[in-house]
């Protein structure tokens, strides 16, 4: 059965804007992806353990306001758990300061307002197929 | 990943939720080993309460399953909860979650969440939501819920997988109670009317407590009626729920399945009879009343002169599962007319899989159709075929069913 | 040449078919427009469109029904708008620093905004301490309140509060009032945001108890307010967030009257007097860049609000038909690339809006879709309105583009479009039964959706977004408003303290009250609201033990 791309569109923090976050997920079920898509306000913890749940392969975060400052705190959180093969992309406001200390701390890549739809269903098929590969042998490895 | 290794199972035993989860994705994406792992947890299934939450869209069935979760958790039990929603027809994607997630209990260690895509399957449910509700009955938890948007037949594709089944109706329904499909009478366990702090609950709920009454002698089927945002009416939902599991339903769902899998052993043991089937490499590997499915790897020896896999082979698999759906019913079946279409060439290591179902059957004649695609879900061929059934047994020493 | 200019020598030629022929001819590429709510716009519009036959019917006079024209006689140029900024950052000394500059740059009324841990119900000891004051200001209690409006005459000056259900930042405002001695007579403002519905809807950040919770509450602090505060307005229903969400301004209006009509509805329910509640109704819309389309949804929904409240309340006091309406410039049609560009879309919303009859306008700042404005930005706003109404001399006369033939048309057309979908809710039963059931969502939802593939299209243009775009080097973005972190944990520390010094027990009795009052179906839960702030509670507990007692709001999100 070919793989069905499955991501989490969600929003930490306290911002409750989701007309992006809307916007992402209709397109993304329209390129046929299955999408798991949360109300805003989630808390980290809940994010990490739903993320193991349903096995997403990508986590994509919405971020207006300032939210995205706890972004590295959800990557910590990440490793901490374990969870490996899963790909965290931040969609919204970001200054570009703020970019950088994104993907240092481990966010695969930030997409800024204007940013095609097309180009994020895009991607997330790229990584598709090696995320699952490092799913797999992660918990081959662990056993 | 094997699923049968000893420590995967284990751990999926001991309740880890990555075993879990990636056991649950085995069986959705019908991974290799799925097969294997789904008969690995026989033996230690049927503990859970099975709750199959269901009813018409627009009746507050998020808010009560929500609210049921709290209850649940409340008591010390560990809840798995399976929401299924209906993929694209278009586009086969799907936007799942928002519902089951919209509460604060997705974060709680006891409670594990879930979505499901229908991924076209008709009535309401995934394919495989059976063995996901058996991954989380073995792995230990003590209430699943299923949960459906309630839309079409899933009430009654619920009855299926659920060993209580608990309908939500939202109040005011009013003479519209009329024209409640008979089956959600027919299967409910136990039957909710939500926003009790609404006027017209009251009545909804005295209404449905006739028509009940009316319809069913024998069995108690308790009418409750909830205002979750309140949190009133969700204790005696869990208590009439859970005592339903235990009288009567613990399980239920099982022997339901068990019945239909008498069909499914029956195919296996003709397939298994098959001297063609074996030489030419076909396995048969999944049936039911009226449908089969059949695999072959194409090899060398399946290629025609311009090399590709030789039509007689592609005709042998559907036929393969033609006759085995056809047969399944326990009478003997014989082919009187097939038909193939070919779409695509086919190459040395294609996968092929033939699906047959029953497009109609009466009582001397019965038509299939059969669809094969390859790996990658494209469709090869496509066969059309109808049987003469016999009045004989096609299993001896065994009486012909009616 | 002395001789004056003799008309005769050019007839007019009044050809019609000539016209038509040669803009066919010249026109090129003739494209089909349709605004944002999907009308159809011609490139011309005559007589034929819009005959001024009856101008009784359909324009009148300002003040008077149908008013369309405006719902005061003398409109801008007896009174100008309110400019009323939205200001909110940091501690309330930053807040009560940039009001005050703000005052002295001309900001005539006050408009304060909380942080978005207060707008989703916590105290700041319940949140990330990093997303603290980013957005609003970080105020807890009725001390906070104080500060952040020390040194502003309050019975001078009309205060909005961005302030959904519990409504706790006016009880704030009362207990500071209190403190002063400025009797409640005097205090004047709006309890901005009151509408739930259309947090529920399409601004989930504000929604904070259940439904159920959030409609009586609506209706006991109406109440409470028309009663004992006669200058306030209690009701502010939101038009803004649905519009932002992605509602065309047609379907924005007709919710936003929709919603109106429902919670009029449940006043009535409670036996109140339609003249009673209904002048103290107000109005908060979104206004966006497509400019004449806007003037005439405003002009159409002023004139149908008078219709609907005199045919289905009877209302009887002039003052019950007037649509009074306050404007923010849509922070969705700014950009993040090439952001002083933002300055002139802020321009020609703030002009459509003015056009429109507004009585309050909001004009953001061109920083602000990056974050929290900062004080450049803010003045610069500021600055937009000043310019608008005293250079450009907008305020001289009343509804200019009155009588145009496009203006009085598209009103026509956006008034139809506004009433099918009103018709739309109105048969799922009214607006809290179709939020209930999804259906507004979803439709929010599919306009949302079709504007965007209109943008990746390239269909409307968005500049430098999917046109003229420009690369721009980092040195070339503007400053970001930064929190200051360590004032921000002195605010901090200062509240862990002043929790541990108050009265336990004073608040936890009020508290218990409000609890008691929740589940009481005859209590009035605002008034509790009132008293508990005055009891020394804070936002955190009064929302949470509303929370506890009326459910906690969850938002069902629709895709």
């Amino acid at each position: 059965m070919p793989a069905i791309p499955k991501v989490l569109v969600t929003k930490i923090g306290l911002d409750g804007h989701d007309r992006g976050s809307r916007v992402v997920a209709a397109h993304l079920r329209d390129a046929g992806m299955e999408v798991i898509y949360t109300p805003p306000w989630q808390a980290i913890d809940t994010v990490v353990k739903l993320a193991v749940e349903e096995d997403v392969d990508v986590i994509g975060i919405s971020s207006l306001a300032t939210d995205h400052r706890i972004v590295p705190k959800l990557m910590r959180a990440l490793r901490e758990a374990d969870v490996a093969g899963v790909a965290v992309i931040v969609g919204g406001i970001v200054p570009d300061e703020d970019e950088a200390m994104l993907l240092a701390a481990g966010v695969a890549r930030v997409f800024h307002p204007g940013s095609s739809l097309d180009d994020i269903a895009e991607y997330i098929r790229s990584v598709v197929p090696a995320l699952r590969e490092a799913r797999s042998a992660a918990f081959r490895t662990s056993v | 990943m094997k699923m049968d290794e000893p420590p995967a199972l284990a751990r999926l035993l001991a309740g880890e939720r990555r075993a879990i989860a990636q056991a649950i994705s085995a069986i959705e994406n019908e991974s290799a080993g799925a097969h294997d792992l789904a008969n690995a947890l026989a033996p230690h299934v049927g503990r859970a309460a099975v709750l199959g939450i269901t009813g018409p869209p627009g009746g507050g069935k998020s808010t009560l399953v929500n609210a049921l979760l709290g209850e649940l958790v409340a008591r010390g039990l560990r809840v798995g909860v399976v929401a299924v929603d209906p993929s694209s027809p278009l586009t086969g994607g799907a936007v799942l979650g928002d519902r089951a997630r919209m509460g604060e209990h997705g974060g709680h260690d006891a409670v594990f969440i879930r979505s499901l895509s229908t991924r076209g399957h008709a009535g309401g449910l995934a394919r495989c939501t059976d063995r996901i509700v058996d991954v989380l009955d073995a792995a230990g938890f003590d209430v699943v819920v299923v949960e459906t948007v309630g839309a079409g037949q899933s009430e009654v594709a619920i009855a299926g997988v659920a060993d209580t089944r608990i309908v939500v109706c939202p109040p005011g329904l009013g003479d519209g109670l009329q024209a409640i499909k008979a089956g959600i009478l027919e299967i409910a366990d136990v039957l909710v009317v939500t926003k009790g702090d609404l006027p017209g609950a009251d009545a909804t709920r005295r209404d449905l407590a006739d028509m009940l009454r009316l319809r069913r002698d024998g069995r108690e089927v308790p009418v409750l009626a909830t205002t979750a945002t309140r949190g009133e009416g969700i204790a005696p939902l869990a208590d009439a729920a859970l005592a339903h599991a235990d009288e009567a339903g613990r399980g239920q769902r099982l022997r339901a399945r068990a019945a239909a899998d008498i069909y499914a052993d029956r195919v296996l043991r003709l397939a298994a009879r098959d001297a063609f089937v074996s030489t030419l490499g076909i396995r048969c590997v999944d049936a039911g009343a009226g449908h089969a499915t059949a695999m072959l790897r194409v090899r060398a020896h399946h290629l025609n002169f311009n090399g590709s896999c030789h039509g007689g082979v592609i005709f042998a698999l559907a036929d393969t599962a033609f006759g085995l759906a056809s047969n399944s019913h326990g009478r003997i079946a014989s082919g009187i007319e097939a038909h193939i279409s070919f779409h695509v060439g086919i190459r040395d290591g294609d996968l092929l899989t033939a699906r047959a179902v029953e497009i109609a059957r009466g009582n001397k004649v019965a038509t299939y159709r059969v669809d094969v695609t390859r790996a990658d879900a494209t469709l090869v061929a496509s066969f059309s075929g109808t049987v003469y059934v016999s009045a004989r047994a096609n299993e001896p020493d065994t009486a012909p069913p009616a | 040449m002395n001789k004056p200019l003799d008309s005769t020598t050019l007839a007019p030629a009044a050809d019609r078919e000539q016209w038509q022929r040669d803009y066919a001819e010249q026109i090129g590429d003739d494209r089909a427009c349709e605004n944002r709510s999907g009308i159809p716009i011609k490139p011309l519009y005559t007589r034929d469109d819009w005959d001024g036959a009856r101008p009784e019917a359909d324009l009148g006079y300002p003040g008077q029904p149908p008013f369309t024209r405006g719902i005061y006689a003398t409109m801008h140029r007896g009174r100008a708008w309110s400019q009323r900024q939205l200001i909110g950052l940091g501690t309330p000394a930053d807040y009560n620093a940039r009001l005050l500059a703000l005052i002295a740059q001309g900001t005539s009324a006050i408009s304060l905004i909380p942080c978005n841990s207060v707008f989703r119900g916590y105290d700041m000891d319940e949140v990330d301490a990093e997303l603290l004051g980013t957005c609003g200001v970080v105020l807890n209690t009725a001390d906070h309140m104080d500060r952040c409006l020390a040194g502003v005459d309050i019975g001078g000056m009309s205060c909005a509060m961005n302030d959904p259900s519990p409504f706790t930042l006016l009880a704030f405002l009362l207990a500071v009032a209190r403190r002063r001695g400025v009797p409640f007579a005097a205090i004047a403002g709006t309890s901005n945001q009151s509408d739930y519905l259309s947090h529920y809807v399409a601004n989930h950040m504000f929604f904070r108890i259940a439904l159920p919770g959030a409609r009586r509450i609506l209706s006991d602090h109406i109440d409470y307010c028309v009663r004992a505060l006669p200058r306030w307005n209690p009701m502010s229903v939101v038009g803004q967030h649905m519009q932002q969400a992605g509602a065309t301004p047609a379907q924005a209006m007709a919710f936003t009257l929709a919603t109106a009509l429902q919670n009029a509805d449940d006043c009535v329910a409670r036996g109140m007097d339609p003249d009673a509640f209904l002048p103290r109704f107000t109005f908060f819309f979104d206004v966006s860049l497509s400019f004449f389309e806007e003037v005439a949804k405003f002009r159409a929904g002023r004139r149908l609000w008078a219709r609907l409240v005199r045919e289905r309340y009877g209302a009887k006091d002039p003052r019950s038909l007037r649509f009074k309406f306050h404007a923010q410039t849509s922070g969705v049609d700014l950009t993040r690339q090439q952001p002083l560009n933002n300055v002139a879309r802020v321009t020609v919303q703030a002009m459509a809006g003015i056009f429109g009859g507004l009585q309050s306008l909001h004009t953001d700042a061109y920083d602000e879709v990056l974050s929290c404005p900062t004080e450049f930005g803010a003045r610069i706003a500021v600055a937009t309105q000043n310019i608008l109404r005293e250079e450009a001399h907008l305020t001289d006369v009343i509804d200019p583009l009155g009588g145009s033939y496009y203006v009085e048309a598209l009103t026509g057309q956006m008034e139809e479009e506004i009433l099918k979908t009103l018709a739309l809710v109105q048969d799922a039963g009214g607006m809290y039964g179709a939020v209930e059931r999804g259906i507004v969502q979803r439709m929010i939802g599919e306009s949302a959706r079709r504007f965007q593939a209109k943008v990746e299209r390239g269909e409307q243009t968005v500049v430098g977004v999917n046109a003229y775009r420009v690369d721009e080097g980092a040195a070339e973005r503007p400053p970001v408003q930064t929190v200051d972190d360590a004032a921000m944990a002195a605010h901090r520390a200062a509240f862990a303290e002043w929790k541990t010094a108050r009265s336990q027990a004073q608040v936890a009795g009020a508290l218990d009250d409000l609890a008691r009052a929740a589940n009481d179906a005859h209590a009035n839960v605002f008034e509790h609201v009132v008293a508990a702030a005055e009891a020394g509670c804070t936002h955190g507990e009064i929302c949470g033990t509303l929370r506890r007692e009326l459910g906690f709001g969850h938002v069902q999100a629709i895709v």
